[in-house]
């Protein structure tokens, strides 16, 4: 059972969004995204290239047909530059989605809170569809939530590290109480991981490191997007509760009833 | 008497083990997670040369997580050849018998013209020591007119007051390129014999100074081979973490010049070989995984190429050492240093993407150009 993905009156049959920095050359980055199946990829700003077309990672996006470009922040070290980075992205892309993401610590690239909030604020008032990149902290994704969020993006491990779903247990916690789609963005590896955050009731995963960097991009793509789908379907199905012993098939009290 | 390093940045406590040949230590240092100086002195010591190709893969694969299959370009833009300084090893210090040359503004736009041209968006301009030829307010003014084409303007220039680098902030600067040659204060007293940089502790402040003026990322680095390396690199790295605890928000990059012949006949006094380069990047990269290392084209096309994406994440590329380099439109002036790789840019990216690696000319957007402010830093 694969529903689709709303945000307001934008509508994604797939689950899965794609980052598209780090690939080895564009042509090949175009053919993971293609693989993916998504339906929303993400641009830094950074990498909008009007000067010069062969540096440019927009051009090429825009020309794939049912796909939706998020612009996005990354490189802003507070709210008021990615407040104009958002205005910037919006006007060179005319998508209402802009990804925000405010990581001033260029070595870790986590997330600040606090300008996040900030910025979520005033992109929301001026009638962007925000999706932020966020520490794994329920507060906040319900303060976002009540500020006009679309989406809450809460980051499985650091950018780029891999390190899986290190913060599953947040993650169910934000889960649980939002109320608009709940997206891990950051430190998948492997689909499996994908399928697990979906599994958790995840709307979406975003990845790109562990497409990018993998020795055949395209491959995993479609492995990343084969894996959200029975993540996502598996949810929907319902997991069996776990059990810490064997559970007997012939029950042993059933000579109870029969003496009543 | 000279003073000694803060301690902070004094390496001495880790240098034995730079000697080590405890190969099982050198090892599990390679595939160490958390490498602190012990880890990097263990690697960069003589005896680790033979694990060279497990600390390259190492190095290529935090590489490759970190920046993904990707090498940003830069390239450097002097201004001015003019110096007082007294650096012994430099091709344009004061007491060489050298053309000296300054852009004018019509010179310095025929050159930023070339170089946009060119596709590039990321320069650093570069000065000698403080000179009248080019002063603050000249520098100013040519990052003013080289922000009106790129997105990312740098500096590599001499230290400036506080003040100074705000103004060159709000101008549209960046980034600072200051190298502390070495950390080896003896040394360092030998090698610059006169004028503002002779004083160690001043330069050594320069950052902070940079930082807190508003720029973003401070470029570091020592001039192997004027010290021992192992003790100037495990200062860098020392330099470059108590850098990032002060400053969180702010970016540090290391580059890695190495003394060459050039004008002056300047012989290194501790000799640094390409096995020894590349032993100093796969080790800082391992116990760096987030902080760009640069290469510029002082090194040949073949150390560039094996380097490209292990361990090394941005480049310079076609780069011109003499003022006026890129247009022609500037009689000769002597280079500060010698090119080796002088490839063009379309040959260098062709190697790159030969090895799988994409050129990012444009990594960097104006919309951010704005002093930075650390607002936990007094």
């Amino acid at each position: 059972m694969n529903t689709p993905l709303t945000f307001q009156n934008e509508t994604l049959h797939s689950r899965l969004l794609i980052g598209t920095g780090k690939f080895a050359n564009v042509s090949t980055m175009i053919d993971a995204v293609k693989a993916s199946g998504t339906q929303l990829v993400t641009v830094a700003l950074r990498r909008f290239n009007k000067a010069q077309a062969e540096d440019d990672l927009y051009g090429p996006l825009a020309q794939l047909p049912n796909v939706k470009l998020m612009p996005n922040t990354s490189g802003a070290m507070n709210a008021k530059e990615a407040i104009r980075a958002a205005l910037l992205g919006r006007e060179l892309s005319k998508s209402r989605f802009i990804k925000l993401e405010i990581h001033p610590n260029p070595h870790h690239l986590l997330p600040d809170p606090i300008e996040t909030y900030e910025a979520a604020i005033e992109l929301a008032k001026q009638d962007f569809l925000v999706l932020p990149y966020i520490p794994a902290d329920p507060v906040l994704a319900k303060r976002l939530e009540q500020v006009g969020c679309a989406a809450v993006m809460p980051l499985g491990a650091a950018i780029g590290t891999g390190k899986g779903l290190a913060t599953a247990e947040m993650i169910r916690i934000i889960i649980r109480d939002s109320q608009v789609p709940v997206i891990v963005d950051a430190g998948l590896r492997a689909p499996s991981q994908a399928a697990q955050a979906m599994e958790m009731g995840c709307q979406a995963v975003l990845v790109n490191s562990a497409i990018a960097a993998a020795d055949n991009p395209v491959a995993m793509a479609a492995a990343f997007k084969t894996a959200v789908e029975s993540g996502h379907t598996a949810h929907h199905a319902g997991l069996m509760p776990t059990s810490e012993a064997a559970v007997a098939s012939s029950p042993l009290t059933s000579f109870l009833s029969s003496n009543d | 008497m000279t003073n000694p390093l803060p301690n902070w940045l004094d390496p001495n406590p880790w240098l034995p083990h730079s000697q080590s040949t405890d190969l099982r230590a050198i090892e599990n240092a390679i595939h160490s997670e958390h490498p602190t100086e012990r880890e990097l002195a263990l690697m960069l010591s003589p005896a680790a040369r033979p694990l060279l190709e497990q600390m390259a893969h190492r190095a290529q694969a935090i590489t490759r997580r970190h920046f993904g299959r990707t090498i940003s370009l830069y390239t450097p833009l002097y201004l001015s050849n003019y110096c007082n300084g007294g650096c012994l090893y430099c091709g344009i210090a004061a007491d060489r018998r050298a053309t000296r040359a300054v852009l004018d503004i019509p010179q310095l736009d025929h050159e930023l013209d070339a170089i946009t041209t060119a596709g590039l968006d990321e320069i650093v301009l570069l000065t000698g020591e403080r000179m009248p030829e080019a002063d603050t307010a000249y520098i100013r003014e040519a990052i003013e007119r080289a922000a009106q084409r790129l997105n990312n303007i740098n500096i590599e220039v001499f230290p400036m007051r506080q003040e100074e680098y705000r103004s060159l902030a709000e101008a549209g600067c960046t980034g600072v390129t200051l190298y502390q040659e070495t950390y080896n204060t003896t040394v360092y007293e030998q090698m610059h014999r006169w004028g503002d940089k002779r004083d160690f502790h001043a330069r050594l402040d320069a950052p902070n100074r940079a930082l807190r003026g508003g720029l973003r990322t401070i470029g570091l680095g020592v001039l192997l081979g004027l010290a021992d390396p192992a003790a100037d690199l495990i200062a860098l790295y020392r330099h470059t973490t108590h850098l990032l605890k002060t400053y969180w928000q702010a970016g540090v990059t290391l580059s890695f010049p190495r003394i060459k012949p050039q004008m002056g006949g300047f012989q290194a006094l501790h000799a640094v070989d390409e096995t020894t380069l590349a032993q100093a990047i796969f080790a800082l990269r391992i116990c760096l995984p987030a902080v760009p290392l640069l290469l510029s084209t002082r090194e040949s096309a073949a150390i560039r190429d094996g380097l490209a994406g292990v361990g090394i994440s941005k480049m310079s590329v076609a780069s011109k050492t003499t003022v006026g380099g890129y247009s022609d439109k500037v009689g000769d002036s002597t280079e500060q240093f010698s090119i080796s790789d002088e490839r063009s840019i379309e040959t260098f990216c062709a190697m790159l993407r030969n090895k799988g690696l994409e050129p990012v000319f444009k990594n960097y957007d104006a919309v951010y150009r704005e002093p930075a402010v650390y607002a936990d830093v007094p």
